[in-house]
């Protein structure tokens, strides 16, 4: 058991039999009250996003998580096919708990994993990526305006606003929080 | 690295400020943020700290949570309407979004007016100090008014008229998947359902009064005649909690209970606690406050609003998330 004011980001709970974890966490001292926090609880299996606010002083049951690494392999539009690096176990993850990571995860990288039992409750991408870009639009001719922007594609299929000085081939980072552009990237 | 251009326009913002209120025969003043005594406000922290002086004995001091304490000793000296712009110091706060341990605050009194002419004197003030060329969308809709009584209703079909009985109240919480404890105080479950229903609910594109909170809930506010709710409100821009005023207590015996009731309740909640238990002002229940009314609004917030953030760190040059980062 823990106190909810010690629940953090990545925290690993278990409510109502089914494991969740802390993605946003906010404390509220509401004008001459206790304290209490809000949080957003997302369950891995379902992607199901829950907001709970507690007092401060209530009890959670935390649960024992472990990071085990893991190379990417593929998808196959359902799930994720993943390898452990260390027993060589292959696992397969639904897409649906961590929508929009075949943007960010590349085949053959590896990621690290947090584990409960069997099941994998987060995924680790880094803040920012630098992507290749496979597919630009042509700039329009003459749109001079400042702060004109246009769509690109990733190698990942990922689309992204760029500046239109952005051109096929050149690498770019991106937000992965956000999926907004950052700078272009100098090989 | 450091924001300037933040830096700028907080010092347009607070200048604004200062020039309304001063165009208006405010005075300004400038009380101090070290004190040896503070109001008892069980569910505020305190930062304490040691004066040590080799002829009068060592003292505790404390960070003000607010200038409340010494305003209040300028209105019942005869000041007349007062405001000042102060650093605050509020222990145990929360890191980053709208929270950092120590912000600017303006406190500001009005003499012979009630909290609903605050209402009035805030969105003006507001809409008068604006930054130039800056023009967020809640500012051009007209603000809401609305009763705790009616938001609770609207937002969780909760009947407030029946909630002063605590049976009702958990039942109520219950009923919306809500665990509320045994031995809760009523402050605890009202808050768990506002918390939960009531506040993320309030519009978000405009200015939300919210008024006439439960007089459950102890403060320095006066009770509206015959109801069981303080002439208190706080005031809401983008969901964050900017403001909040009173129509000040002026009766001495209330005042007097008030400090009685939440010295023994801060005793009982930090008792054992690494929370610090200030020493009170054994004056300040026999100051004769005159009727006033008097907001206290977090300006490092009301910025973030006007600029269209939901967050103040990127507007404090040196947030303290920053400097405890090893």
């Amino acid at each position: 058991m823990i106190k909810a004011g010690q629940i953090d980001k990545g925290t690993a709970l278990l409510i109502k039999g089914q494991p969740f974890v802390c993605i946003e966490r906010e404390f509220v001292n509401p004008g001459k009250g206790s304290a209490f926090v809000r949080l957003k609880l997302k369950s891995p299996a379902t992607g199901q996003v829950l907001s709970e606010t507690m007092k401060s002083q209530d009890n959670a049951e935390d649960i024992t998580v472990e990071d085990k690494d893991l190379q990417y392999l593929y998808n196959d539009g359902e799930n994720f096919y993943f390898q452990n690096t260390e027993t060589f176990d292959q696992i397969d993850v639904p897409m649906k708990s961590f929508p929009d990571y075949e943007y960010f995860m590349k085949e053959g990288e590896t990621y690290r994993a947090t584990f409960w039992e069997d099941q994998v409750l987060d995924i680790t991408i880094p803040s920012k990526i630098v992507f290749t870009v496979a597919e630009a639009e042509e700039a329009v001719k003459g749109d001079t305006v400042q702060g004109a922007t246009k769509y690109v594609t990733t190698e990942t299929g990922l689309r992204v606003r760029v500046p239109i000085f952005i051109k096929q081939g050149e690498k770019i980072r991106v937000n992965t929080e956000t999926k907004e552009y950052l700078e272009r990237v100098n090989s | 690295m450091y924001n300037f251009e933040a830096a700028r326009k907080r010092s347009e913002l607070l200048m604004n400020i200062k020039q309304y209120f001063i165009g208006k025969d405010y005075l300004e003043v400038s009380t101090p943020t070290l004190s040896p005594y503070l109001i008892p406000e069980p569910t505020i922290k305190a930062f304490s700290t040691r004066f040590i002086n080799e002829f009068t004995g060592s003292k505790e001091l404390y960070l003000i949570p607010s200038p409340e304490i010494f305003m209040k000793k300028l209105l019942a000296a005869g000041s007349g309407s007062i405001f000042q712009i102060s650093q605050c110091f509020r222990n145990s706060e929360q890191l980053g979004d709208v929270h950092n341990p120590e912000f600017t605050m303006l406190e500001y009194y009005t003499v012979g007016a009630d909290e609903k002419d605050s209402i009035a004197i805030t969105e003006d003030m507001i809409r008068q100090t604006a930054l130039k060329g800056i023009s967020p969308s809640w500012l051009n809709e007209k603000p809401l008014v609305i009763t705790m009584s009616e938001a609770m209703m609207k937002y969780a079909s909760v009947d407030m008229d029946k909630a002063e009985n605590i049976e009702y109240l958990r039942k109520e919480a219950v009923r919306l998947g809500l665990e509320p404890g045994v031995d809760e105080s009523w402050d605890d479950t009202f808050n768990r359902i506002f918390l939960t229903y009531t506040e993320p609910s309030l519009p978000k594109d405009r200015e939300v009064y919210l008024t006439e909170y439960p007089d459950k809930i102890a403060c320095l506010a006066k009770n509206e005649k015959g109801r069981p709710v303080k002439k208190r409100w706080e005031m809401y821009i983008a969901g964050i909690e900017i403001a909040n005023c009173y129509d000040e207590e002026t009766d001495k015996a209330e005042t007097e209970r008030y400090f009685r009731e939440e010295e023994e309740r801060m005793h009982e909640m930090r008792v054992g606690t690494e929370d610090v238990i200030p020493l009170c002002d054994p004056a300040f229940p026999s100051l004769s406050i005159p009727q006033s009314s008097g907001g206290a609004m977090g300006l490092d917030r009301l910025l973030a609003v006007h600029l269209g953030l939901n967050c103040i760190e990127p507007l404090l040059l040196f947030p303290l998330s920053d400097m405890l980062r090893p």
